[in-house]
Order: C-alpha cells, then sequence, then structure tokens
C-alpha cells in the first residue's frame, strides 16, 4: 500500500500511487474559464464509510466518488454573437455566489467541511478565471480551506475516466477552445494531435453565428440539431496533417457557399420548397460542415490509437456531447474491437465538479497551491501537468 | 479475359476485373496488422495461386502454365504487404471514396516519385484504386519506433491501476503483461551490433527526410512508425532508413509544407518516446545539411512559426 510506484521494475504492474482516503474527504470546484460558470462538490470516502448513496457501481475495495452537486449557469449571447470575456466576467460576478450557495445548499454541507476548494488555473480568456479563483482565494481565507489550482483540460479528462471508468483511454478532448488528442504516458497527459489553428467549437460556433443560429442552449447543439435535415454534402477541404487537424480552411469554404447562388438562407427556404432541385440550404451546411468536421477527428483519434495500440476512446469537451460524433466514434471504435466512452452534457460541458475531482486528486497527492501561486494564466498546456496520481 | 488481367501492361480491364484480383490476393494474405486507415496482409509472392484466376476452361497454354507457376511463382519477389484501405463506415460514403480513391493514387504516385529521385521507400507492386488496394515490396526489419522502444506503446498497453486504487497487496501481480520497454529491442541490439549509435539513427532519419523533401514530397504524417530500419549487409552504411506509409503524401508548395511536415515528426518524437525527445535535434541538424543552407533558411524560419501557432492553440476551454 505504501509503494509509491512500480516504475523501476518493467515487469511489474504498476500500482497507483493515490493514497487511499482515511475519512470522507470533500472538495468545492469552481470553474469559469469560458462562458460556463460551474460550481461543483465531490466526496472521495473509503470504501467502508457509511455513505447513504454509495458511488454505485464502486468496487468495495475502491474508493466511493460521489457528485453531491453540480451547479452550471452559462452566458448567452444573442445569435450572431459571441461572449467578449469582459462581459463574461460580469456575468460571473453576478452569479458567481448565487451558484455557490446553491452547490453547498444541494450537496447539504457546510462550507467548513470542505478540505480543499479547486479552481480553475488555465487555461482559459483572463478574465473570467480571474473572477473564478477571486471567489476561490476569498473563501479560502474566509474558511482557512487550502486551495488547489487546476488545469481545465486535466479536469476533463479526469472526470471523464471517473464517470465512464475508462482506465486508460485515448482522449479526444473537443469544445470551444480546444481540439487535442491525448494519451496518457510517464505521468503526463501527452498531446499526439492537436488543431493547427481553431479549435472544432470554435469553428462551429462561428459557423453557427455567420447563418444565424440561436446561441441558446448552445450554437454546437443546434448546429446539430439543423445538420439532421441536411440531404447534400458539399464539398469541404478535409485537412488532416498525420494526427493535426486544420479547420480554419473548413470554416472558410463552409462560409463560401452561403454566398454561393444556390443558396438560400432561413427566409428564403420555403420560397421553392417544392420545384428547387439544386439548391443549398443551411441544413446542408451544417451537414457537411459536421460530416467533415468530425470525420477528420474521428480519424486522427483512430491514427493516434493504431500508433500507440490503445483500444478505448474517451470523448470529453463540450463538442464531445454531439451524438453525431459519438456514433462516428463509436462505428470506429468497433471496427477496431475497442470502446467509446463519452458522458451527457452535464459532464461534457465545462463543469465546477470536473475541477473538484483533479483538484481532489491532487489534493490526495498533498499538492495544494499556496495563495501566491494561486494566479491564472491563459496559456497552460495540458502536457505541462504533472500527474502525480497516475502510476 | 482473366488472362488479359493478369498482364499489368494490358490497358483496360475494367475495374471490376481489378478488384476480382485485389480480393483474391487479399484472401490469399494473412493479416498482419489493422492499421489507422488500412488493414495490412502479408503475401508470400504477388503472383495469385493460378487455380483462382485460370479456370480450366481457358486456353489450353494458360493451362499447363497455372500446374507451374503454382510452386514456383516469382522467386525474385521478396514478400508483399497489400495495404486495403476498406471502406470507413463512420465516414460518409462519398467523402471515404473520394478519399480512399486520392490517398491510394496520391501514395502510389509519390511513392514511385520517390523512387525515381533515390529516396528509399518500398516498391509499388500492385494498385487498385478504386478497390482500395495496394501492394508494396515488403520491408525486413524494424520500424524505428520498436528501436527506440517507443515508450508510449507500452504505457497504454498496460492495464494500470486496474480500480484506479491500488489494491492492497502489491505483490508482482501480473509479470507477462507489461512489455519490456527500451534496453532489450532486437532491432536497437542488432544495430548495435554493428556500432550503430541512437545518434547515428538519428542522423540517418535526417538525411533520409531531405531526400524525400528534396523531391518537394511531403509525407504528411511522419512519425517514427512511418520509417523503417532496414540492415543494408555489404554496403557502407549498415543500414538504411525507408520511408513507409505515403498515404497522407502531398506536394509541398510553400517552406510552410515541410516544415509542418517536420513538425509532425518533432511532435511525434516528444509524445511518443518523451525520454528521448533530445534526440530530435540530431534529426534536423542531418536534415539541415542533407538540405542545403539555402533551401533549409526559409524552411528554419517557417518551423519556428509553426511551433509556435501549435502552442498558441491552447487557450480558451
Amino acid at each position: 500500500m505504501t509503494q509509491s510506484s512500480g516504475s523501476s521494475s518493467g515487469s511489474k504492474k504498476k500500482v497507483s500511487p493515490l493514497p487511499r482516503p482515511s475519512r470522507r474527504l470533500l472538495c468545492l470546484g469552481i470553474e469559469g474559464s469560458a462562458n460556463k460558470l460551474g460550481v461543483g462538490i465531490i466526496s472521495h470516502s473509503p470504501p467502508d464509510f457509511p455513505s447513504s448513496d454509495s458511488g454505485g457501481t464502486a468496487k468495495p475495495t475502491a474508493t466511493i466518488v460521489t457528485v453531491l452537486s453540480n451547479v452550471r449557469h452559462t452566458y448567452i449571447t444573442p445569435p450572431g454573437e459571441g461572449f467578449l470575456p469582459s462581459d463574461t466576467a460580469r456575468h460571473h460576478r453576478e452569479w458567481v455566489i448565487r451558484v455557490i450557495e446553491e452547490a453547498v445548499r444541494k450537496a447539504g454541507v457546510r462550507m467548513g467541511d470542505l478540505d480543499c476548494i479547486a479552481f480553475t488555473k488555465g487555461p482559459g480568456m483572463g478574465t473570467p478565471l480571474q473572477v473564478g479563483a477571486l471567489v476561490a482565494r476569498t473563501l479560502s481565507l474566509l474558511h482557512n480551506i487550502p486551495l488547489v489550482g487546476v488545469n481545465h483540460c486535466v479536469g476533463h479528462i479526469e472526470m471523464g475516466r471517473q464517470i465512464t471508468s475508462s482506465h486508460n483511454p485515448i482522449v479526444l478532448y473537443v469544445s470551444g477552445g480546444n481540439t487535442q488528442v491525448i494519451a496518457y504516458s510517464q505521468q503526463r497527459y501527452r498531446i499526439f494531435g492537436e488543431t493547427l489553428d481553431i479549435a472544432v467549437g470554435n469553428c462551429l460556433d462561428r459557423f453557427a453565428r455567420v447563418i444565424g443560429l440561436r446561441n441558446d442552449p448552445s450554437p454546437g447543439y443546434n448546429i446539430e440539431v439543423e445538420a439532421k435535415k441536411g440531404k447534400r454534402l458539399v464539398q469541404l477541404p478535409y485537412g488532416t496533417k498525420g494526427m493535426d487537424v486544420s479547420l480554419a480552411g473548413i470554416l472558410h469554404a463552409v462560409e463560401t457557399y452561403t454566398k454561393d447562388k444556390r443558396y438560400r438562407s432561413w427566409d428564403q427556404l420555403d420560397l421553392d420548397r417544392d420545384g428547387a432541385e439544386d439548391v443549398i440550404t443551411p441544413h446542408d451546411l451544417c451537414y457537411s460542415l459536421q460530416e467533415t468536421a468530425f470525420a477528420m477527428l474521428v480519424e486522427i483519434t483512430e491514427r493516434a490509437m493504431a500508433h500507440v495500440g490503445a483500444k478505448d476512446v474517451l470523448i470529453v469537451g463540450g463538442v464531445g456531447c454531439n451524438l453525431r460524433l459519438q456514433q462516428m466514434m463509436g462505428i470506429m471504435a468497433s471496427e477496431r474491437g475497442g470502446r467509446v466512452f463519452a458522458t451527457d452534457e452535464s459532464f461534457c460541458i465545462d463543469n465546477g465538479i470536473m475541477i473538484a475531482q483533479a483538484g481532489l486528486l491532487s489534493f490526495r497527492m498533498g499538492q495544494t497551491t499556496p495563495l501566491i501561486k494561486t494566479g491564472v494564466t491563459q496559456r497552460y498546456r495540458t502536457d505541462a501537468v504533472h500527474v502525480s496520481w497516475r502510476a | 479475359m482473366s488472362t488479359a488481367a493478369l498482364d499489368p501492361n494490358d490497358a483496360g480491364p475494367s475495374s471490376s476485373v481489378y478488384q476480382t484480383i485485389s480480393r483474391g490476393l487479399i484472401e490469399q494474405g494473412t493479416l498482419i496488422k489493422q492499421g489507422a486507415e488500412a488493414k495490412v496482409y502479408s503475401l508470400a509472392s504477388l503472383l495469385p495461386k493460378p487455380a483462382v484466376y485460370y479456370p480450366p476452361s481457358s486456353s489450353s497454354s494458360s493451362v499447363s502454365s497455372s500446374s507451374t507457376t503454382a510452386t514456383t511463382a516469382n522467386s525474385t519477389d521478396a514478400g508483399v504487404i497489400l495495404k486495403y484501405r476498406f471502406p470507413k463506415k463512420y465516414r460518409h460514403p462519398t467523402l471515404d471514396s473520394t478519399l480512399t480513391a486520392s490517398r491510394l493514387t496520391f501514395e502510389a504516385r509519390a511513392l514511385a516519385r520517390a523512387s525515381k529521385a533515390g529516396v528509399v521507400v518500398p516498391k509499388v507492386i500492385w494498385v487498385d484504386e478504386k478497390g482500395g488496394v495496394l501492394g508494396l515490396e515488403r520491408v525486413e526489419g524494424w520500424s524505428v519506433r520498436e528501436v527506440l522502444g517507443g515508450g508510449a506503446e507500452g504505457e497504454v498497453e498496460i492495464e494500470d491501476d486496474e480500480a484506479e486504487e491500488e489494491l492492497p497487496v502489491d505483490v508482482d501481480v501480473s509479470e507477462g503483461k507489461r512489455r519490456s520497454v527500451g534496453e532489450d529491442n532486437e532491432g536497437m541490439k542488432a544495430l548495435r551490433e554493428l556500432g550503430v549509435t541512437q545518434e547515428h539513427l538519428m542522423r540517418s532519419i535526417g538525411t533520409a527526410l531531405a531526400r524525400l523533401h528534396i523531391t518537394t514530397i511531403i509525407h504528411g504524417d511522419l512519425t517514427t512508425s512511418n520509417m523503417m530500419v532496414r540492415l543494408t549487409p555489404g554496403e557502407t552504411e549498415p543500414f538504411e532508413i525507408v520511408m513507409i506509409d505515403f498515404g497522407l503524401s502531398s506536394t509541398a508548395q510553400f517552406p510552410e509544407h515541410y516544415a509542418v511536415d517536420l513538425y509532425v515528426l518533432e511532435r511525434a518524437f516528444a509524445s511518443t518516446h518523451p525520454q528521448s525527445e533530445g534526440l530530435y535535434a540530431g534529426v534536423l541538424e542531418a536534415y539541415a545539411k542533407g538540405l542545403g543552407e539555402k533551401r533549409w533558411k526559409p524552411i528554419e524560419t517557417k518551423l519556428k512559426d509553426v511551433r509556435r501557432r501549435g502552442r498558441k492553440r491552447d487557450m480558451t476551454g
């Protein structure tokens, strides 16, 4: 039990360095790196801890992980607009107290019960990040609770691993700001492939803006809905470069189609419903964009799987709740005899609980962030984090 | 006309004839690996078993040949690899068939061009772009990743921390499960016996890459898995680097393209061989030397750009 790591001997099975909790540990996580403000409380309990609702599937020997609360409030902008850092930060400032109170109330704990407070250190938008960090510091000082700074991407991965119990998958992390294919190796989440320009979520969001889709509940979701009505696959550039992808070209190309003579915008759709033979509808463009961009993502994931010889895929990040992407990934994985793990929107989309989960893992390894180092950073590579809690 | 179809010089057999043959070849082959985009089969020789393609009803001359070729085959064939790009069901069928055909054609063309320009690549033996089958010379040797003991593969394959927590017992739970990484792989051992160091290997990779890029061919998927080390007994150099898998190759127009190609390899090194990241500098050095100052300078500038761009992307989430 005290053995730290099996890395010294190649033939030994690696043993997790994570010490078992001696009592129930509670962590509150605050996430606000983009337009979602999320707060969640998670508990890690020893196997024999008398818990009213145990983690369910957990084996008796494993630590019981329970999500006590997971509250989120999203800053939604009008159609055709993105979210600006200062406005997003204002939204977070307005809502953060209410969201925290709600999370604590739902969890049925008191602030003083918390063992640590985790917050997103980066990557993300600077000003919204600062709101989360500021609140975390304040709570920490008020209640004398240690702080843990968490890498947003690692939060996604750790929550995904926990929820799906996939222990060592290839991770496809797709969101508004990130598009990465990640595999774990030697205490780092190593990036095998990523976008060379814009993130896939960014690509979808921006296209939603071009064709005037609403941002409620999210532009990506609305694209997914409209794509279901698409029939025609227009040709778009297919930019895989090894295990990397390029998405800027595809965005530009699909935007160009909206200036095509054959294009019919929403209000023109009904006009030639019957006689129309050669038209391109917004539905077709959503469909083509999804089909092409997701095919690229699935392909680079498959490349990474083949490259490292892994079987399972975990999809995390906001775009990860797109069912078409999950379906395509599922087909690919089944062809390779593997499995796909994806989570629903409560864990896929940015949330506080994932920050709490990753934060509590570091906390159990004895890692806390001293107050002076609780600054946030807009750029924080996934592979910059030392994943001490894995063998 | 089944006899005509076997003649590669024949001008116009319909694609279906090709596909029938391709299918026959695949059936004879043994599946050795399912790569990212293709299933790879190994075959002793390309010449198909005549019984399949020379029906007894055909002319008497071919019947007589069928009885002999069955065993003799083609003795110069060292072995054939068949790359079958099977239809990807996750992709839209139109998108998929366009991609498959264009990649296969490009791969065959790039291989032919590279080989003409003196780059060591496998010979192209069979092309059936509609059926998605490409026949290549089999390269005997090891991939560079095997030689370097590709760290990441071993890591990912083991089933570590089964239940995320350690079990109370910490004895050797499994001996065989973990593939030993590094030190004692066959390829490195063979190279070391010939007095080849890792640095030497890196230099050869750089030189081979330079030779490829001089032909304006961009590989598009440079990883350590896509370079083979083949021993060349009797030559001045004890081994050669054989570039394989040109499925994503293209022709370069700007220094940017070369730079991206290099960057892809750089990343592959960093992620697959974290312990030998420093070695990559040796690759670049030999590459620069192989290209010559004049060609290298613009690529070097671009490479710095590309590196920065890749990193910049880690911003919002």
